[in-house]
């Protein structure tokens, strides 16, 4: 950490005197640098960590840049005001553009934003108002009291402030809430949504932090070249800005602005054979995504791991500490979830076929039945991954039936996935606080007029997170990603962040899979402990000595449909169920059945 | 169905197979031996090891083994993809019927490793005897069929390459009793027809009549062997299965 | 409605350009679930190895055609090969690494041929065929005459032979693919090379309808990808259907709009992607998250 605050700081330093040593032509190259920085943070902001393809982040600068030329020069008005003006205008089309995130994602929303981006060189190559081919040249010089910013030395060290601010508050960003459900939503939209993240309103965010960084980049551009020409914002620029973003390394902030240097270096070297230039990025870019796709940020992490193997496995699961028992269920507790009826067919094959029932407050449900007899599909309907062709779900007595999936999760309904859906670039310690953190996107504007209670408010998050991962044994993983550690952990790790999310409905997907014996038993405490602690449970599971020992209800189902339902007893001795599992032909008679499982 | 068959010895003999997905150790040192003509099955519950010990055979899946022969014949190195053409057919679970081709053209690519010549259109007429269904059908793109009938056209599509050995994943899954009758019919047929099959299965009933020996796997392990016979009423494959 | 009938078969020339760089996009999609944003560039490449060969080497038309076709084939073989490891994994960076291949191409574009373009001229001569006071340039008549056979004679591979009904096996399920003993790299490595010559034939065409310059494929291939959209990813019948109906759109916009057609093209695009994301004879249904 000392390390670390020391080379900020000689970095910081070598920035503020870089000047003194550069000739009036290396200035302008530095300032030109800058810029490309700062739209490479905004784009890694987007793609690195929202995780949206975004191929219109040159074309947001280019907004930036015209408005804050239109305005001062054919409306009249003075720069910082149009600057403002100009970010606003960015933004705006930058949620425009960012709309369709919400419908399609991956290479359409690459497609479907390079082409707008296309339309907006088209419009300006065009448009009188923008000055057509020719562009908009005399745009003034900003002011700035006792600063003469014509100068370009000086113009350097408002860049360079902006550019710090810029990073620090991407960084800012990325390091608390807002930027961690935008991470977790890159690496599974669909765990981040069961968990209640907003995922439409985390792409708009994306995209609106990108064009706010275009902007601003924009208007500085405005004000260094004080000329505006549509070639300057085309796509050659914008597979440029890509590459260094790429290059770089795109999830991280640092590695965006250390790729658009490097980048710019080198381009700046080869100037005299830019084709060779470009054949040099262009291969580099493959290689990078085919062989480092973390990019320069990336390497160190990369190199140490291939060397040292360290931090393979660095502590030991910890013991579960079963929570407090709260009251015990009345008998008649009212009904938690209430399905009834739900059918869901995929292209005409039915999966669910009238599925019906109703579990109630306190308790733990097991569901049972062979492959492909719609459990899990059972599961998407409830936490609102499908909408049921038919019928409807109730949680605490309110119809939710084809709700977002964030909603039902902020509803109180949380799950865990067959397939384990870690997210795979967080910590362990991240992808708990993504379930506890119950701040929703719309308080974003927090982080620019309150940064100091967000930054709080995350400290106390962190705190809760600890104990969570102290509950359940995991304090030695919190720093680590969870695919680094055994498969039974990681399952621990799904669970805990589950709970995390403070449910009233915890529903698992079959937590025993792939699970040793002793984990097994281990978790059957937990569940326990999990429902006496006031959680409704529902868990499907293979393992049939977990679920006879675990659930006081279980409910079978078979191509669709509940065949049985009762205690475990009666369920295991249904004709029915025998049938699904065994084929008719062993007769209930051979085998006694225990009046007490354990196993 | 006219099946090449080796008589006396082993037609498949698998040792010390073992699966590692990730941490997870799902196949752990399992062998066992499918004698020439006859009919082997593996039961278990749901997540017991059944499926990947088959793609581990297959190779589809990365695994370690000491010794895998088709006959005398070392497949331990052999591609996924030229399995086929040592003699290896196979049905995987869930069907995986080429769903945007038709039924025809799905059991013309079973035997895409052989000339499509007349042997093989006589191959197509048997597979359509087998299953009168198909032949119906065959102008039907395989996934507007039934799950039955896709079942069989799976079935049909992987004997068309003339194997000496059928691997089938969980024929069963998914279907109705009355189908389950019709796919035990068609395995006891084939058997008859001397045909070795490794049957993978959580219906025990139908693998208990369509099998002489069996494995029972549990946790990635084998649990038990023995014949058929003598499973089908012992009790601890019960527990197994009902963890009672 | 005779200027209507006039801007309409105007557009169908191109369009059945967009339709055969949409028809590479969309087979190498359906077998192999990888977007080659590179293919605009190799539609260039196409238009440069023709036209030289056309103009310099003085080969016939078609046979210039012919052997930048094989050409062009080769590129493709050699993208597919070196992002095969990203294949079904990662689309965003598959994408990004396609990019990059883009990128090198255009420079090395440059670097053989010059950043200048070159105009083509069409290798049919004659005065434009008129019908019921509608001018038909025969080029345009040459132009839909093959981008139809070459779509016949895909569609035909595809359904009629053993390789292509392997090909779109793959496509498919590749480990039953696998199973039944289909190479499943060299399939994909195929379909690569098909979708290249598609782009090789596509250049090759336009040439003389357009200026041959380095910049070209970049609007081509973004056209040609948004028709593939508009048709449904992966559907052949999509392809040519969403090729015609943005160069259809194109022509009309191009006469109202003048200068901003492309603007119009693509906003027009944008709602029509939003309203239906899996295009006109799209199947795949897209995550609801």
């Amino acid at each position: 950490m000392r390390y670390r605050i020391a080379a900020f700081a000689a970095l910081a330093v070598a920035a503020w005197l870089l000047p003194y040593g550069l000739d009036s032509y290396a200035i302008h190259v530095v300032n030109v640098i800058i810029l490309f920085a700062l739209l490479a943070v905004g784009l890694g902001l987007a793609m690195g960590v929202g995780g949206q393809v975004n191929l219109a982040q040159v074309a947001f600068f280019g907004v930036g840049a015209y408005v804050t030329a239109i305005l001062t020069t054919e409306a009249g008005l003075g720069f910082w005001v149009a600057a403002l003006l100009a970010v606003a205008a960015t933004a705006a089309i930058g949620l425009l553009v960012g709309t369709p995130a919400l419908r399609i994602q991956s290479h359409y929303l690459g497609i479907v934003t390079l082409g707008l981006a296309l339309a907006f060189t088209n419009w300006v190559t065009n448009a009188q108002v923008a000055g057509g081919a020719e562009g908009i040249s005399n745009i003034p010089v900003p002011t700035l009291p006792g600063v003469d910013l014509s100068n370009e030395y000086l113009f350097y060290y408002l860049e360079l402030i902006v550019l710090a601010g810029g990073l620090l508050f991407g960084e800012f960003v990325v390091r608390t809430g807002l930027g961690r459900r935008m991470r977790a939503m890159r690496d599974d939209a669909l765990a981040a949504g069961a968990l209640g993240a907003e995922v439409p309103m985390l792409r708009m965010t994306a995209f609106l932090l990108a064009s706010v960084y275009g902007g601003v980049a924009g208007v500085l551009y405005a004000g260094l070249i004080r000329y505006v020409a549509p070639e300057s914002f085309g796509i050659a620029n914008m597979f440029l800005l890509l590459a260094m973003v790429i290059i770089g390394g795109r999830q991280s902030l640092i590695g965006c602005v250390v790729g658009a240097v490097t980048l710019s270096v080198v381009r700046e070297l080869l100037v005299d054979h830019p084709t060779y230039a470009q054949v040099a990025y262009g291969s580099v870019v493959v290689l990078t995504v085919v062989f480092a796709p973390t990019g320069l940020a990336g390497l160190p992490r990369r190199i140490r791991a291939a060397v040292g193997r360290r931090g393979a496995v660095a502590g030991r699961l910890g013991p579960f500490q079963p929570y407090e028992r709260g009251d015990a269920p009345p008998a008649d507790a009212p009904a938690v979830l209430r399905v009834d009826d739900v059918h869901m067919s995929f292209r005409g094959l039915k999966a669910l076929d009238g599925v019906s029932l109703t579990v109630r407050q306190g308790e733990i449900r097991g569901i049972v039945g062979p492959n492909g007899s719609g459990k899990t599909t059972l599961f998407n309907v409830i936490s609102g991954l499908y909408r049921p062709t038919g019928g409807r779900v109730e949680f605490d007595g309110r119809d939710v039936t084809g709700l977002a999936p964030y909603r039902l999760a902020r509803a109180g309904i949380s799950r865990t996935f067959q397939n384990l859906r870690l997210f795979g670039d967080l910590t362990v310690r991240e992808n708990v606080l993504v379930a506890l953190d119950p701040s929703r996107t719309v308080d974003g504007w927090r982080y620019l007029l309150r940064p100091l209670s967000v930054l709080r408010g995350d400290r106390r998050l962190r705190a809760r997170a600890d104990e969570v991962l102290d509950r359940y044994g995991l304090t030695a993983f919190a720093a680590q990603p969870p695919r680094s550690l055994p498969y039974g952990t990681q399952r621990r790790v799904e669970i805990a962040r589950a709970v995390a999310a403070r449910p009233r409905l915890l529903l698992l997907d079959e937590p025993a899979a792939g699970l040793n014996g002793d984990e097994v038993r281990q978790l059957g405490e937990m569940v326990r402990s999990i429902r006496d602690s006031g959680v409704t449970v529902v868990v499907i599971e293979h393992n049939m000595g977990l679920v006879m020992s675990l659930c006081e209800h279980i409910t079978v189902l078979a191509s669709g449909v509940v065949i049985a339902e009762g205690s475990p007893a009666e369920v295991a001795a249904a004709p029915a169920v025998i049938e699904a599992y065994l084929g008719d032909s062993m007769s209930t008679d051979d085998v006694e059945l225990p009046t007490e499982v354990n196993r | 169905m006219s099946t090449a068959t080796t008589t006396g010895t082993a037609a498949l003999t698998v040792s010390g197979l073992t699966v590692h997905y990730g941490g997870v150790c799902a196949v752990r040192d399992v062998s066992f031996e499918v004698p020439a003509g006859q009919a082997v099955g593996v039961i278990g519950a749901n997540g017991a090891g059944k499926t990947s010990t088959l793609k581990a055979i297959l190779g589809l899946v990365p695994r370690t083994v000491t010794a895998l022969r088709l006959g005398d014949v070392d497949l331990s190195r052999v591609a996924a993809r030229d399995m086929v053409r040592h003699g290896i057919g196979y049905v995987p679970e869930g069907r995986h019927v080429f769903p945007g081709l038709t039924v025809e053209k799905n059991l013309l690519l079973g035997a895409y490793a052989r000339r499509w010549d007349a042997e093989v259109r006589a191959g197509l007429d048997e597979v359509y005897e087998l299953f009168g269904v198909l032949a119906q059908m065959r102008g039907r793109l395989a996934g507007a069929l039934s799950g039955g009938q896709q079942q069989m056209l799976s079935i049909g599509r992987a004997l068309m390459s003339r194997p000496r050995l059928l691997l089938l994943d969980e024929p069963s899954m998914g279907l109705s009793p009355k189908l389950v009758e019709d796919i035990l019919a068609v395995l006891q047929r084939l058997g008859r027809e001397g045909l070795s099959m490794l049957l993978v299965e959580q219906n025990a009933k139908l693998t208990f009549e369509a099998t002489a020996t069996c494995l029972v796997v549990e946790n990635g392990e084998v649990a038990m062997t023995g014949t058929s016979e003598k499973l089908r009423h012992d009790p601890q494959v019960r527990r197994i299965y009902l963890g009672l | 409605m005779q200027v209507f009938l006039q801007t309409f078969i105007g557009g169908l020339s191109l369009g059945a350009i967009y339709a055969l760089v949409a028809l590479g996009f969309s087979l190498v999609y359906r077998t192999m679930g990888l977007v080659n944003f590179a293919h605009g560039n190799v539609v260039t490449v196409g238009a440069y190895l023709a036209s030289t060969f056309y103009l310099s080497t003085q080969l016939p038309f078609v046979l210039a055609m012919a052997v930048a076709i094989l050409l062009t084939g080769a590129i493709g073989l050699v993208i597919e090969r070196v992002l095969r490891p990203l294949e079904n994994k990662d689309f965003d960076l598959m994408l990004i690494g396609t990019i990059g291949f883009g990128i090198v191409l255009e420079a090395l574009i440059i670097m053989i041929w010059g950043a200048t373009g070159r105009a083509v001229p069409s290798p049919v001569p004659g005065a434009p065929l008129d019908v019921f006071g509608v001018r038909i340039r025969t080029y345009d008549l040459v132009v839909l005459a093959i981008a139809a056979t070459a779509t016949v004679l895909l569609v035909f591979f595809l359904s009629r032979t053993k390789r292509g009904a392997a090909m779109q096996a793959v496509a498919m399920d590749h480990e039953a693919a696998t199973a039944v003993g289909i190479h499943v790299g060299r399939s994909n490595a195929t379909a690569f090379m098909i979708g290249a010559g598609l782009a090789a034939l596509a250049g090759g065409l336009v040439g003389p309808l357009l200026y041959v310059s380095p910049a070209m494929g970049g609007a081509l291939g973004i056209k040609g990808f948004a028709a593939a959209i508009l048709g449904g990813f992966g559907s052949i019948p999509g392809a040519v259907i969403g090729g015609l109906a943005i160069g259809v759109l194109d022509g009309f916009t191009a006469g109202h709009f003048q200068g901003y057609s492309e603007l119009v093209t693509f906003l027009v695009f944008t709602v029509i992607i939003m309203i239906r994301p899996t295009g006109i004879f799209g199947e795949r249904t897209v995550n609801r998250a």
